[in-house]
């Protein structure tokens, strides 16, 4: 253990896991109390067009995918709130959508390789210190406004219309939300890839709420989840040289099996 | 000498919805304390026409003023307490206390940075005993039977402290002895807590002797300010348009 945090590119990686861990967990517990799971999912989709655009014109993939998730984000919550539009149609349209844009350009910058494959389904090698600035920056202005929200955030998943009754700006929250999940998974792929980071957004909150606990020792327990299986899951990916996406999210899995069992 | 404004000062008010004139010419004034009811058939507009004070729906035309200020205008949501249809079906897996749930009638008035205040306390706490709901404070909202939710929605509307309430048709999953608690509350808060009453229902016979006033909504408006004049036979059975039987009763 001591040995493998010894590396750099190990120390970088588990900044950024630990990073994604809480933000995901956290932002997922939202979307996942509104049935709205798959949106984690088709944005992850959705940023993977970025990653194929920036390997294409040679931008960064990183930044790429976050203007892609941001542009898409917005687009189905404007769909889904101002026209009327069923959301699970909405969210399999851009999914489907997405993934065929992504692989047509893919195939014209011929980039199926190595590099493609480590977005898909995260890398530990692929962390650098430019990533965990961009994380540092998002990461941390996400964060802030998912705690300064936090209370207003639950009230709408809870029940949206009295919560705008009430007088909360219902609407703009809606937009902050999907904004900030949009931006965290697009700084996830590097450490879960795009097609994993989906289960570290519902599991955790999933398994959590099957200890019938409130709203906050929920949040909590769901962070804990989030934490514990991306520690084991990147330790296991460092010595079993696994990707680490799917070490993370077979470990997030067995949790969940457990929780079910246990409740 | 100052006059309260009236609570709702509806004017002209129209209502289109892809081409169905939901609402049309309804035009009504509800002063503060009363005890009104707004009853009408299925798909008659009650419930649209509650949207439309609540903000929720933008009317096609007319004009609606809240506590004496344009709705455009008006910011002081947590004046009014608002309990939705079907309220009680929570999904039973929801993470949420009673007391988180009844707290969230407070976070509009927290602000941003905004922990719970001694003050926020005291109104959630007032709110839940007022409702009975006290003892549960720490169970999850869908462990609960439909009568304990409604009181704690009721008590989430409550705990804003809102000069009015409205409650949109409650009942549905709500045993009887429940109903006949639930009806008593209403009563108790209009008379002894001079909260102001707008409750759409079905069983006007079981609120007759408390409602001093009833709209009767079917796309255009009837006011009677003589609610027991209005629930006789005759005069329901001329509103509905087939023979109506008001009973008066309390279950």
């Amino acid at each position: 253990m001591i040995e493998m945090l010894s590396y750099p590119f190990m120390q970088r990686a588990f900044v950024a896991g630990l990073m994604i861990a809480v933000l995901a967990s956290l932002s997922g517990s939202f979307i996942v109390l509104r049935r709205y799971s798959l949106l984690s999912e088709t944005l992850a989709h959705v940023s993977l067009v970025g990653v194929s655009v920036g390997l294409l014109v040679g931008l960064s993939p990183l930044w790429m995918a976050v203007a892609t998730s941001l542009a898409a984000a917005w687009l189905i919550e404007y769909l889904r709130s101002s026209r009327g539009l069923y959301s699970d149609s909405i969210l399999a349209i851009f999914l489907s959508g997405s993934l065929a844009l992504a692989i047509v350009i893919i195939s014209l910058s011929g980039s199926f390789n190595a590099s493609l494959f480590s977005y898909l389904f995260g890398s530990i090698l692929s962390v650098s210190n430019d990533d965990l600035i961009t994380m540092g920056i998002f990461g941390s202005l996400s964060m802030a406004l998912l705690i300064l929200f936090f209370k207003e955030l639950y009230f709408i998943a809870f029940d949206e219309e009295v919560a705008r009754t009430s007088g909360l700006r219902v609407t703009l929250l809606n937009f902050m939300l999907v904004s900030i999940i949009a931006v965290i998974i697009a700084l996830s792929i590097r450490i879960v890839g795009t097609l994993l980071i989906g289960a570290l957004m519902v599991i955790p909150p999933v398994a959590a709420i099957r200890f019938g606990m409130g709203f906050f020792k929920t949040t909590l327990l769901s962070i804990a989840i989030a934490l514990v299986s991306v520690v084991i899951g990147l330790s296991v990916s460092f010595f079993f040289s696994l990707p680490s996406g799917a070490a993370i999210v077979l470990c997030l899995l067995g949790i969940f099996i457990v929780a079910l069992v246990l409740n | 000498m100052k006059f309260a404004p009236s609570l709702f000062d509806v004017r002209n008010l129209f209502f289109t919805r892809q081409d169905n004139e939901i609402l049309k010419s309804v035009s009504f004034t509800i002063p503060p304390g009363e005890y009104c009811a707004i009853i009408g058939p299925n798909g008659g507009g009650k419930t649209t026409l509650v949207r439309l004070l609540l903000g929720l729906e933008k009317p096609s035309s007319g004009t609606i003023h809240l506590f004496g200020t344009p709705q455009s205008k008006f910011s002081e949501w947590n004046r009014i307490g608002y309990v939705p249809q079907r309220s009680v079906l929570v999904d039973a897996a929801f993470p949420a206390t009673v007391r988180e749930v009844v707290a969230m009638g407070r976070y509009a008035l927290r602000g941003l940075f905004g922990f719970e205040s001694p003050e926020d306390k005291e109104a959630i706490e007032e709110a839940m005993a007022l409702m009975g709901v006290s003892d549960l404070s720490n169970r999850l909202i869908g462990h609960l039977s439909g009568g304990q939710r409604q009181r704690v929605m009721i008590a989430r509307a409550l705990s804003s402290r809102p000069e009015v309430l409205i409650v949109d048709e409650p009942n549905t999953g709500v045993d009887i002895e429940s109903q006949h608690r639930f009806y008593e509350l209403l009563r108790h808060l209009n008379r002894t807590k001079s909260v102001s009453i707008l409750f759409i229902t079905h069983d006007i016979g079981v609120i007759a002797e408390d409602i001093h006033r009833v709209l009767f909504v079917n796309q255009t408006l009837l006011v009677s300010q003589n609610p027991h004049e209005m629930i006789r036979c005759d005069e329901m059975s001329r509103l509905y348009g087939n023979p109506s039987h008001v009973v008066c009763h309390n279950h």
